[in-house]
């Protein structure tokens, strides 16, 4: 081989070689470069991914966010319902208690009123009633004799002077007795009197008036006439004065039985003209 | 069983009839009465009792003198007592307070009250 070719030979594979080496060389950067853009995307990948998951995340919170809002709207409209209803529960348990409170007093007054056939006991009772149920301070129980005047028999914070005896049709409590009408003044806080009563009552048997009541002062505390009050008066007007007559009656009598001895023939007996028509 | 027991001193009967109604809407409560301090202290010498109700207008012994003697007993003098005055009155009130009564009630009665203060003297619920 003539030497200039040996040393072309020679020049043309160490280029060879060296150019392989580049290329070598080149293929490891360009590989490291692949792995460092592969790692990257990786780290990208993941981040997304985790971006991804922590979005869902948030629009699954949020999705509750909404459930509990809507749950606790739904609590909240349905607490104030139950409220209003524990309202009006309360409020008709009050009018109950109050009710309840009221038939008691009718009960009690009713009960003491015809539970005794002593006089002295019956106008006592009636008394009691004006005070200590109705809260009258200043009263005064009349009866109507024969010739229609209203004579005094019992009252509490009034002078003897005072009570008259009253005509019938005169002042508030004579008009009671005339019409047989009750009249209750709605201003309890004026003064009143005898002639001015605050609540004048008629006292009435068979639909015969035979007697009247003046409330004439309520106590310092009673601010004015409470619910049961007008009951009160109705059941004085019908049971004080038919209290009053069997009392009164029972006096003359030697006991129960003697009172009861001719039930029989007077449940037999006929009938008066004037009770017939 | 009853668990507290009540005596109700009024000499009114329809008072104490009322009262005794009221109380009888108070579970766990049995009442005993008596028309004056008299009869109260004997039902007192009787019985141990956990509240006495009791008027202050009554005759032979009114109600301030029956808390004097109920403050003075050994087995009843940390009762609680709740006095009914008849009035407005202040004086009955500030009185029978001085002698040591736990609460008061004025006349007319209202049953609501009557159980209310029952209930919060017994610490009932």
């Amino acid at each position: 081989m003539p030497p200039d070719l040996q040393k072309e030979r020679e020049t043309f594979v160490r280029t060879f070689l060296k150019r392989g080496v580049e290329i070598t060389e080149e293929l490891i950067r360009e590989n490291q470069e692949l792995r460092e853009d592969l790692a990257n995307l990786q780290n990208e990948n993941a981040r997304l991914r985790a971006q991804l998951a922590s979005e869902d995340a948030i629009r699954d919170l949020l999705g509750a966010v909404e459930t509990l809002e809507k749950e606790r709207k739904a609590l909240l409209s349905h607490s104030e319902e139950q409220l209003k209803r524990t309202r009006t529960t309360e409020a008709r348990y009050e009018q109950l208690e109050q009710e309840l409170n009221d038939m008691a007093s009718l009960y009690v007054a009713s009960n003491q009123l015809n539970g005794t056939l002593a006089l002295r006991r019956v106008v006592r009772h009636i008394q009691e009633l004006l005070e200590q149920l109705i809260g009258a301070e200043a009263f005064a129980v009349y009866v109507m004799q024969g010739d229609g005047t209203l004579m005094p028999i019992a009252s509490q914070g009034l002078p003897d002077d005072a009570l008259g005896p009253i005509l019938s049709g005169q002042g508030r409590v004579g008009e009671a007795a005339l019409t047989g009408l009750v009249y209750i003044q709605a201003d309890t806080s004026v003064e009143g009197s005898v002639e001015r009563p605050l609540a004048a009552i008629p006292l009435v048997t068979d639909g015969h008036v035979v007697g009247a009541i003046a409330v004439v002062q309520l106590f310092e505390q009673k601010r004015g006439w409470a619910s049961v009050d007008e009951e009160l008066f109705k059941l004085l007007g019908a049971q004080a004065s038919t209290a009053l007559i069997a009392a009164s009656l029972y006096t003359v009598e030697d006991g129960p039985l003697a009172a009861l001895s001719n039930i029989h023939e007077k449940l037999h007996a006929p009938r008066p003209v004037a009770a017939q028509s | 069983m009853s668990d507290y027991s009540c005596l109700v001193v009024e000499d009114s009967p329809m008072m104490r009839q009322l009262i005794v109604f009221a109380l009888a809407r108070v579970k766990s409560l049995t009442v005993t009465e008596a028309d004056d301090g008299v009869v109260a202290l004997k039902r007192l010498a009787q019985a141990k009792f956990d509240l006495i109700i009791t008027d202050i207008n009554m005759p032979i012994m009114d109600g301030l003198k029956l808390v004097k003697r109920i403050r003075s007993d050994e087995t009843h003098k940390d009762v609680p007592v709740i006095v009914i005055t008849t009035e407005g009155s202040s004086e009955d009130r500030a009185r029978a307070m001085a002698l040591g009564a736990s609460a008061y009630i004025t006349k007319p009665i209202q049953a609501p009250q009557v159980i209310a203060t029952v209930k919060e003297l017994l610490k009932l619920p």
